[in-house]
């Protein structure tokens, strides 16, 4: 039976995938004649598909990002929006979308996103470790404290110089798939492939560094080195998806969670798995999102936490091995 | 050989070892025994290349631990830490097979029987067999082990005793922190006491 779940969730998302193209406010009549006849159907094409493609990359990104948060603290409440990675990724592209450098889902935006990113993770580390070695308390702490720091200067700025431009403080606190467009795919595609190719290449030296770091090291582990690598995948994915469509909060905790009590703590297969996971959550909270209010849209991440978290703690209550704590 | 000149270890700011010189020969088994914070176990580290010396140095044949790079350190030294937590839940054979083949090792400390366990769900004995058995799987010419027979009841602590007896004639140098008397040392070919 196990070993027919990773056929199985690839078979779910590609369903979930092809109901999230067909379900919305407008209903496409000859649904299978457009899905094979590209560009044709204006809705199907110009609307639904660059926001289902969205869905797919950023669920992707974000669960890696938290597997990569997960795995080099070696701390089970690692995730984006908790260590500061998300917020960095806001404010940056905030900043310079205020003024007037770059606008939302342009490449631009991107690179702002990911170096606020990379910058607000390594001020994290940098202060959790400051009086000693990385102890997961201060992490998670020093996280917080920095995500509602800098989530905070969001929120006052984005209030302060109401643009729409510079999206409302809502887009930037609970995610929005709904002004995607086909030109924004290109930005997220890279920074999700780059993201989940460097954390795949290193996926080995993770298994090795969940066993404390003096043993990695005595296993060959450039300990330092992989934690930069994995901060560093953790940025351009989060970073990525950030910048282009809000902070999607419990995703990146959820899915390298899920993944993991279904298929164990094996880095380099969490990398793929921890990917559909995210991909499938995503593509199917954001069906809903669009779907169950109609004609208002719920903030996806609502509908993220919504959905996975019965998920987790399910899981949670009938196997509770995975992950120990000391 | 391992070979110890002069070294001077401070961890935040206070001196564990001082001045403190020695030599370890190769092939043989040496054990450090000494009262609790007297800087057996940092010496240990010291020697696996983990804490650097302010003073003094520190060489494992003519290689320098602290000036050498983890992957090159990984072929030369093995080392199994005291108290071993794990935090993810791999099988005992995954854990090993992180350092090299698992069967013969597992055979050697009794672990065959529970290579498909989680190491989330091991006793304290069985998570330290399992860290004595991926510091051999390593297969280095040097294996350190902090406290190794801690938490083994008498079968198991005389299968270790035997594992390292083993690899000491085949010409691995055995470095062993214990809490033993000295009386129960005979297998040690070298007892270091008076670190301090």
């Amino acid at each position: 039976m196990k070993r027919y779940l990773p056929a199985f969730t690839l078979l779910l998302l590609v369903v979930a995938t092809l109901g999230s193209l067909a379900i919305g406010a407008t209903h496409i009549d000859a649904f299978w004649k457009e899905l094979f006849n590209p560009g044709h159907n204006a809705i199907l094409w110009q609307i639904r598909f660059p926001r289902v493609i969205a869905a797919l990359l950023v669920g992707a990104a974000l669960a890696v990002a938290g597997l990569m948060a997960q795995g080099a603290c070696n701390n089970a409440l690692a995730e984006p929006s908790i260590v500061g990675t998300s917020a960095g990724a806001s404010l940056a592209t905030v900043i310079a979308i205020l003024f007037g450098i770059v606008q939302v889902g342009s490449l631009g935006a991107i690179a702002f996103g990911v170096v606020g990113a990379i910058a607000a993770t390594a001020l994290t580390f940098k202060l959790a470790s400051v009086r000693s070695g990385l102890s997961s308390f201060a992490l998670i702490i020093v996280g917080i404290a920095v995500t509602a720091t800098l989530s905070a200067i969001v929120g006052i700025s984005t209030t302060m110089v109401t643009r729409a431009d510079a999206r409302s403080i809502s887009f930037w606190n609970f995610g929005s798939l709904s002004l995607i467009t086909t030109d924004n795919l290109l930005g997220i595609f890279i920074t999700a492939v780059i993201g989940i190719a460097l954390a795949y290449s290193i996926a080995p030296d993770l298994d090795r560094l969940s066993l404390g770091d003096a043993t990695a090291f005595h296993l060959g582990v450039d300990v330092a080195k992989v934690r930069k690598l994995a901060l560093v995948a953790l940025s351009i994915a989060a970073g990525g998806a950030v910048s282009t469509v809000g902070t999607i909060a419990f995703l990146g905790l959820a899915a390298p969670h899920i993944a993991r009590f279904i298929y164990g703590p094996s880095h380099r297969f969490l990398v793929i798995q921890s990917s559909i996971i995210g991909a499938l959550l995503l593509v199917i909270a954001d069906t809903l999102a669009r779907t169950i209010a109609q004609p208002n849209e719920l903030p996806i991440g609502l509908v993220t936490s919504l959905i996975g978290a019965p998920i987790l703690i399910a899981l949670v209550a009938l196997r509770n091995t995975t992950w120990k704590t000391p | 050989m391992i070979t110890i000149n002069e070294i001077t270890i401070e961890i935040s700011g206070r001196e564990i070892i001082y001045g403190y010189s020695e030599q370890i020969p190769a092939g043989s088994i040496t054990v450090i025994v000494g009262p609790n914070g007297s800087g057996k176990s940092t010496l240990l580290a010291a020697i696996a290349g983990s804490i650097v010396p302010i003073k003094g140095t520190i060489t494992i044949d003519d290689v320098h631990p602290a000036l050498t790079s983890a992957m090159q350190l990984s072929k030369i030294r093995a080392m199994a830490v005291q108290n071993q937590f794990y935090s993810l839940g791999f099988t005992v054979r995954q854990v090993i097979e992180m350092a090299g083949p698992a069967d013969e090792i597992m055979q050697a400390l009794e672990l065959s029987a529970i290579a498909d366990r989680h190491v989330t769900t091991l006793s304290g004995g069985e998570s330290a067999r399992v860290a004595i058995a991926q510091a051999v799987a390593q297969n280095t010419p040097v294996l350190l082990l902090d406290e190794p027979l801690a938490a083994q009841d008498i079968q198991s602590r005389r299968r270790i005793i035997d594992l390292l007896q083993g690899l000491a004639e085949k010409g691995v140098t055995v470095v062993v922190v214990a809490h033993q008397e000295e009386k129960d040392l005979e297998w040690a070919d070298k007892i270091i006491k008076d670190l301090l």
